[in-house]
């Protein structure tokens, strides 16, 4: 099959793919570096204590601040996990320990699959037609209830494949022990799996946080500190979006400083993601 | 596994310390045996119910509010080029071809609104597929390095966490970039001089200029190169479709069995022939993950927004502005004015919904595929 | 476990209403065209009455005019007065409160040009048509004698979004050449033949700024504040005016008496020779019966922000150093006459400050 003997060519040909390789794989971190080097750099320069605490001016030549971006985005996220959380967790549990007992496990697997590759402006516009429509104005409620429809699969799978992880002696002692079955899964089963489940979670919000389509039709987006999720929400990602593609140089560096925001989240939440799945325990 | 691992287990013959809660022992009373088992298995199934809810919902409640447009338009919706929103007033032809004149004002006809979705399924595929042919094997070449070279070196670990925070940045946070730093150099360094070089190979005419019709005659314009085209788009994409293909498929191609491996380097291959090898090996499992990036370029919205140039055209160039269907519904849904402009995009929003859905759903097939079929091969 | 829930519902229904009692909340949306200087005066009309606080969101007319129609904004700020389909889809009826007069202009980037662009309306058509491909073409040259225009080739830049700032220049185009009427045609969104687009005013501004022969249609405080140059258009009596607030003001000296059943009238290419002809009042459109609001708090607010913004006194003195035009005592009073007229439920409202 191969020529057992190397001519000069074939290890020529091998030596310089095994460089493209490695090129290609500098070119993937360089990209990154690139990226995320640029965004850091320039939002770094356009970071203010301002930026955290003042609201918009309606000026764009001192356009203010983003504070009420930034507790927008925090209260979408805690209205979208306050459903998605529980729903995915449940689910998760289900397709992990009850799908031997009911046919319906293979098809929501599929399904929990399925949603997680539904584009996020599709959910938007599920989202306007759902909650925007028939409440009468564009609301906090649809935005958050559209993250929480990002959330659902992804918290569903990883939930699943934790479980999956912990071993069958675990039920099998806890059974054998005399617990009932809904014991086994709340007090032995999901707790052994805690660390990794709540890296699913991390990993849902990281995903979210970062979301635009979805809210644009749904949240749409407010100049005004709003906590009532009854009106227009504003969000970090909107309101980047907004300044980003406006012409006043002002409100880009606030755009700027914004994404150094939203990407320092997400950093962290991956580190910490990457730092509890290093410790010791089921999932290594 | 240690023994300090194990979790405690509350056994249930003894007896609870706190009080039974009333409101339990008031329906035993009355018959009713619900225990955690039957609360929780209920909870558990809804929530499964919940999610099967969930897609059917979202099919049914897109297809509901299509409806009107599928209706209206037919197939011409996915054939037809022309996308006005807006009432034509044309003035009439009569069976001669000249123009009719009644009470000596020109007779006018009010056009309705005309939709056709193919300037935007044209741009949604050719951006994606472009996506594809930068990323794949830029992909797979940084997949084998990671596989095969990378844990030699130790680096595998942080390169592996570089790669997925590349995946995890935010779609906005690509379309910045690409606004600000690659459409100014695309169009001041890249473009310009890619014209200079390639307008004088024949043949490529068709990059830098576009006939249009108006009325009767048909013009030819030199392509501008701003910069904000179907080539910044594609490019955007790629880079972010680059690390989901470096991650699906660094774990498909790590899980070629060892055996295989090291058969080939039995027989005297090269570092490439043998990994040319691996690739064969699992190219269905490749193929999945190269679907999976197409399915994430195909309904990636916010990025190719900023930087595609939004014209709702079929140009052949790469160097001409484009729109696709997640670009168009950012852009119009807010605001369509008719009904029937709203149910049009809807009906956009389905055909992308079913597209992303069918990548996904063949790369899941290859990919779980791949994994079976490589669990059989041990 | 139940505690802990019960305090949780507790807290997340109180988030609700508890905010909402003290202060009035009014959403508005709509045109990108007046955006500038509404959100100077939800800001300052704040300042004077700390619990009125008004959000307008720029989407663009089309948004506008579909969220009042669908009831999911307070209000609408439009360019485009509703046609008769759209009067039909709201249902009541509606008044259309011109709040300024802007004028719309055609913003280019030419790097290293010095002077000023001269258009006429005929060879714009011809731009956003096509016809005219390059800034050297003979036609630009001709009325724009002794400019050293150079070989760059010209992007229109439009509007994606459903927009009155569109509106309002298709329709003046269509009077200015036929095949621009044939082909393209007039309304809030159209299809465009050429050229890239980009969302709301300001999204058109970014998009000629950063692109070398870009030409694009904005309002004019987009292009002043942005420092990006504008070029002079031929009117109706054939002088090359540049919009301010003098010219559009000028443009709208005749059509007092066309103030009659509605105030929606168009200023485009008006006679008079100081008058810029791409010039056009802004409206905000609400309902008659301002029951759509189901809080009288908020409609004597509103109306009350509204004769604020149309006063002399309050928002229209703002008006000029913002590139905008006043409206005239004229329409002020028939403006005032209006608001006046608004009803709650069937009754007048009590009148505001």
């Amino acid at each position: 099959m191969f020529r057992s003997f190397h001519n000069s060519l074939t290890r020529a040909q091998s030596k310089l793919m095994f460089g493209i390789c490695a090129l290609f794989t500098v070119i993937i971190l360089g990209l990154l570096g690139l990226v995320a080097g640029y965004l850091v750099s320039i939002g770094v320069g356009s970071l203010s204590w301002s930026f955290f605490t003042e609201l918009p001016t309606g000026r764009p030549e001192s356009p203010g601040g983003m504070r009420h971006a930034i507790e927008g985005t925090v209260i979408l996220i805690a209205l979208a996990s306050f459903v998605g959380i529980p729903l995915g967790l449940l689910v998760g549990i289900y397709l992990a320990e009850y799908s031997k007992e009911w046919w319906l496990a293979g098809p929501v697997r599929f399904i929990a699959d399925v949603l997680a590759g539904v584009p996020s402006i599709v959910v938007g516009i599920l989202g306007y037609e759902l909650l925007v429509v028939p409440l009468g104005r564009y609301n906090g409620w649809a935005g958050a209830m559209a993250l929480a429809f990002i959330m659902v699969p992804i918290v569903a799978r990883t939930t699943e494949e934790m479980l999956r992880l912990v071993p069958n002696t675990y039920r099998e002692a806890s059974l054998a022990l005399g617990a009932t079955k809904a014991r086994t899964i709340l007090r032995v089963v999901v707790p052994a799996a805690t660390g990794s489940i709540v890296t699913g979670v991390m990993l849902a919000v990281a995903r979210v946080a970062g979301e635009t389509a979805p809210l644009l039709f749904t949240a749409l987006g407010s100049r005004l500190l709003t906590r009532n999720p009854n009106q227009p929400f504003p969000s970090l990602t909107v309101q980047v979006f907004t300044y980003a593609t406006g012409p006043y140089p002002e409100q880009k560096r606030l755009a700027w400083a914004g994404i150094l925001v939203l990407i320092s989240l997400i950093f962290v939440l991956n580190l910490a993601i990457r730092y509890m799945a290093r410790r010791p325990g089921i999932a290594s | 596994m240690n023994q300090s691992m194990l979790p405690s287990v509350t056994l249930t013959t003894a007896t609870p310390a706190r009080p039974r809660r009333p409101w339990r022992s008031i329906l035993r009373q009355r018959g009713w045996h619900i225990g955690a088992d039957t609360l929780l298995a209920l909870l558990v199934r809804g929530s499964a119910a919940v999610v099967i809810i969930m897609l059917v919902g979202l099919l049914w409640v897109l297809a509901a509010a299509a409806l009107p447009s599928i209706r209206t338009f037919g197939w011409s919706f996915i054939t037809g080029t022309d996308w006005r929103p807006n009432e034509l007033q044309v003035p009439r032809k009569g069976p001669d071809g000249k123009i009719v004149i009644e009470d000596g004002e020109v007779a006018m006809d009010t056009l309705p609104p005309r939709f056709g979705a193919l300037p935007v399924i044209y741009g949604t595929t050719v951006s994606s597929l472009l996506a594809l042919a930068f990323a794949v094997p830029i992909s797979l070449g940084a997949g084998l390095f990671l596989v095969r070279v990378a844990p030699k070196l130790r680096i595998a670990g942080a390169i592996s966490f570089l790669v997925e925070f590349l995946a995890a940045i935010p779609s906005i946070a690509y379309g910045l970039w690409g606004l600000f730093v690659l459409v100014p150099f695309l169009q001041g360094h890249v473009e310009s001089s890619l014209q200079g070089m390639l307008l004088k190979v024949p043949g490529l005419h068709w990059l830098f200029y576009s006939t249009i019709h108006i009325g009767n005659s048909a013009i030819e314009r030199a392509i501008p190169m701003t910069g904000r085209d179907m080539l910044c788009g594609s490019l955007i994409l790629a880079i972010m479709i680059l690390p989901i293909i470096t991650a699906v498929g660094r774990d498909v191609l790590a899980a070629v069995p060892r055996v295989q491996i090291e058969g080939t380097l039995a027989l005297g291959a090269t570092w490439w022939q043998s990994s040319r090898e691996m690739l064969r090996f699992s190219r269905s499992g490749l193929f999945g993950a190269v679907m999976l990036g197409l399915a994430r370029a195909a309904g990636e919205t916010m990025a190719v927004t900023m930087v595609i140039g939004n014209s709702n055209q079929i140009i052949p160039s790469v160097f001409a502005p484009a729109q696709t269907m997640s670009s168009l519904l950012a852009n119009e849904f807010a605001e369509a004015s008719s009904p029937i402009h709203r149910s049009a995009l809807i009906e956009v929003a389905l055909i992308l919904l079913v597209m992303s859905l069918a990548f996904n759903v063949t790369a899941r097939y290859l990919v779980v595929g791949t994994e079976a079929r490589t669990a059989a091969a041990h | 476990m139940m505690t802990w829930l019960r305090q949780a519902a507790v807290v997340v229904l109180s988030l609700g209403t508890a905010v909402a009692v003290a202060e009035t909340r009014i959403n508005g949306a709509g045109a990108t065209f007046p955006n500038p200087i509404y959100q100077r005066w939800v800001v300052d009309y704040q300042k004077a009455h700390p619990d009125v606080k008004i959000d307008y969101q720029s989407i663009g007319s089309g948004g506008g005019i579909k969220g009042i129609s669908d009831k999911t904004i307070d209000f609408a700020g439009s360019d485009a007065p509703m046609n008769k389909k759209e009067l039909q889809a709201a249902g009541a009826p509606v008044v259309h409160i011109p709040t300024v007069a802007g004028s719309v202009v055609m913003a280019y980037n030419l790097p290293g040009f010095q002077g000023e662009i001269r258009l006429t309306g005929q060879l714009i058509a011809d731009i956003y048509v096509g016809r005219i491909a390059k800034w050297n073409d003979a036609k630009i040259g001709a009325i724009n004698a002794g400019a050293n225009l150079p070989d760059l080739g010209i992007t229109p830049v439009w509007r994606t979004d459903g927009s009155g700032t569109s509106f309002v220049f298709t329709n003046y185009l269509v009077t200015q050449s036929d095949e621009f009427a044939g082909s393209i045609g007039a309304g809030k969104q159209v299809k465009w033949p050429v050229g890239q687009g980009g969302k709301g005013n300001d999204g058109v501004t970014a998009v000629v700024q950063s692109t070398p022969g870009a030409m694009g249609y904005v309002e004019m405080n987009y292009a002043t504040a942005n420092k990006i140059p504008f070029a002079l258009v031929r009117n109706r009596d054939g002088r090359f005016v540049k919009a301010s607030a003098d010219t559009v003001a000028a443009a709208g000296e005749g059509v007092l008496e066309q103030m009659k059943q509605t105030l929606a009238v168009d200023l485009w290419n008006q006679p008079g020779e100081n008058a810029y002809p791409i010039a056009a009042f802004t409206y905000v459109i609400v309902y008659h019966d301002l029951a759509y609001l189901k809080d009288p708090n908020k409609a004597k607010a509103l109306v009350g922000f509204l004769n604020w913004a149309t006063s002399k006194d309050g928002g229209q003195s703002m008006a000029s150093s913002m590139d905008y035009a006043p409206l005239s005592p004229g329409v002020q009073k028939k403006v005032k006459a209006a608001l006046d007229s608004l009803m709650w439920q069937g009754k007048e409202i009590a009148p505001a400050q």
